[in-house]
């Protein structure tokens, strides 16, 4: 289901009008700058992986095709791809791998302990570490099915279950999450 | 059909698609499947929204000043690309101006090469005509002021009692020349040619035509005892004298 909002941002983007970044910025910033901090785990690459991506969204535009994606599936895979990008061309492995081992204590930063953000972190909370640590290693982490087998040491088979049983233990917060959302998008 | 639903539902491909993780050949076969088929639209348009939904949840507020830098560099980039395209634009049509102008230097060079080489070719052959009119001109003067040369004068016999001509001949530097100061009038199809016989051989030496300007001086092919005729040929000339219509003969 395409909403007014998505098709209007849609059309500005591709008419090339530059209001459509001010839109998606306030609708879709905090989410595509989240995901972008999830995968390169640093304030400064995060900011510099939202400006690329969105720079990136700003000139494909014309590629968009809403019959394939929703709007936010083509700016997530965007976002997530340039982040996955970054961290490779840092190629920075060791550090990476430290970070990827304290991945387990990640937290929101004390200063960012806003009430909705609170929130979310309980949403987060409900969905089972198992098959939270699977669809963060396959949405943020950039890993194949494969590669996330091995890194987890779980079988692939059970990778696929998780993946599939996570997305769907979404369902439970999905309710909350988009009230949530109504009203974030509402605050001033 | 079921069968087919639950087993392409059962495999990971469809989140592979939504993570735009599949392979040209996965995703073509994900896209029909999701047009043909509602249960996998459904299913499809269910992890759209759980994929926003736990996106979601890991949302962290943008810092001061990046919404800003955003726009800046996309409005930076969105001049940058029309200031590009006016160059662009601006660098087809010089390009093409200029393509035009090497194609008209270009083909005049050519028309200018080939009158070039035509002019060239004019000035060698009035080169050598010039030489060769200037020799004669020169061996005309030798013959007619040098106290050696021979002057003989010819008649025409009955078949042209009007005929007159004078011969040079200049036997030190072997040069004859002769002036044919008159020739009767002849049919349209008939014509005067001379013959000289030099050495036993018997040399054309050509049709006498317009003889307006009676100073003209002929060469003569120099032999010792050489005989020269004027005969009355077919108009056009003969390759052979023919003997009966010889209308005057010249001993030098």
């Amino acid at each position: 289901m395409i909403t007014l909002l998505e098709k209007h941002i849609v059309e500005l983007l591709q008419e090339g009008n530059d209001k459509a970044i001010s839109l998606l910025y306030e609708h879709y910033g905090d989410t595509l700058y989240g995901v972008a901090f999830k995968v390169v785990r640093d304030e400064e690459l995060a900011q510099d992986v939202l400006q690329e991506s969105f720079v990136k969204i700003w000139n494909k535009a014309h590629t968009y095709d809403a019959s394939k994606a929703r709007l936010f599936t083509w700016l997530f895979r965007i976002t997530r791809n340039t982040a996955i990008d970054k961290v490779r061309s840092l190629s920075n492995k060791s550090e990476r791998e430290i970070q990827m081992d304290v991945s387990g204590v990640y937290n929101v930063g004390v200063e960012d302990l806003r009430p909705e953000l609170m929130d979310m972190k309980q949403q987060l909370d409900k969905i089972e570490p198992r098959y939270r640590t699977v669809l963060e290693a396959l949405f943020f982490e950039g890993m194949t099915q494969q590669e996330a087998s091995e890194e987890l040491g779980i079988p692939l088979g059970t990778i696929k279950s998780r993946l599939k049983i996570g997305l769907r233990e979404l369902k439970k917060i999905y309710g909350a999450a988009s009230l949530l959302f109504v009203y974030l998008c509402i605050m001033p | 059909m079921k069968e087919k639903i639950h087993l392409f539902l059962e495999s990971d491909l469809l989140e592979k698609y939504l993570l735009d993780t599949t392979t040209a050949e996965e995703s073509a076969r994900v896209e029909r499947y999701i047009a043909m088929y509602p249960e996998v639209r459904e299913a499809y348009r269910e992890l759209e929204e759980n994929l926003e939904t736990f996106a979601r949840l890991y949302s962290r507020k943008t810092p001061e000043g990046l919404r800003e830098r955003i726009v800046r560099s996309i409005q930076q980039q969105h001049a940058g690309r029309s200031r590009f395209r006016r160059y662009a634009i601006a660098a087809s049509f010089a390009a093409l101006f200029f393509a035009g102008a090497s194609y008209f230097f270009w083909n005049q060079n050519q028309n200018l090469q080939q009158e070039n080489a035509l002019v060239n070719n004019k000035i060698q052959v009035l080169e050598a005509d010039m030489k060769q009119q200037l020799e004669d001109v020169r061996n005309q003067f030798i013959v007619l002021n040098n106290p050696q040369t021979r002057k003989f004068l010819v008649n025409g016999n009955q078949k042209a009692r009007e005929l007159k001509a004078i011969a040079y001949v200049n036997p030190v530097k072997k040069l004859s020349y002769i002036n044919v100061r008159n020739l009767p009038q002849l049919p349209e199809d008939q014509c005067y040619q001379m013959w000289a016989e030099v050495n036993g051989e018997m040399v054309n030496l050509g049709i006498l035509k317009d003889f307006r300007d009676k100073d003209q001086l002929l060469a003569l092919p120099y032999g010792e005892k050489a005989l020269g005729y004027i005969t009355i040929e077919p108009q056009g000339g003969n390759s052979t004298p023919t003997v009966q219509n010889i209308v005057a003969n010249i001993n030098y």
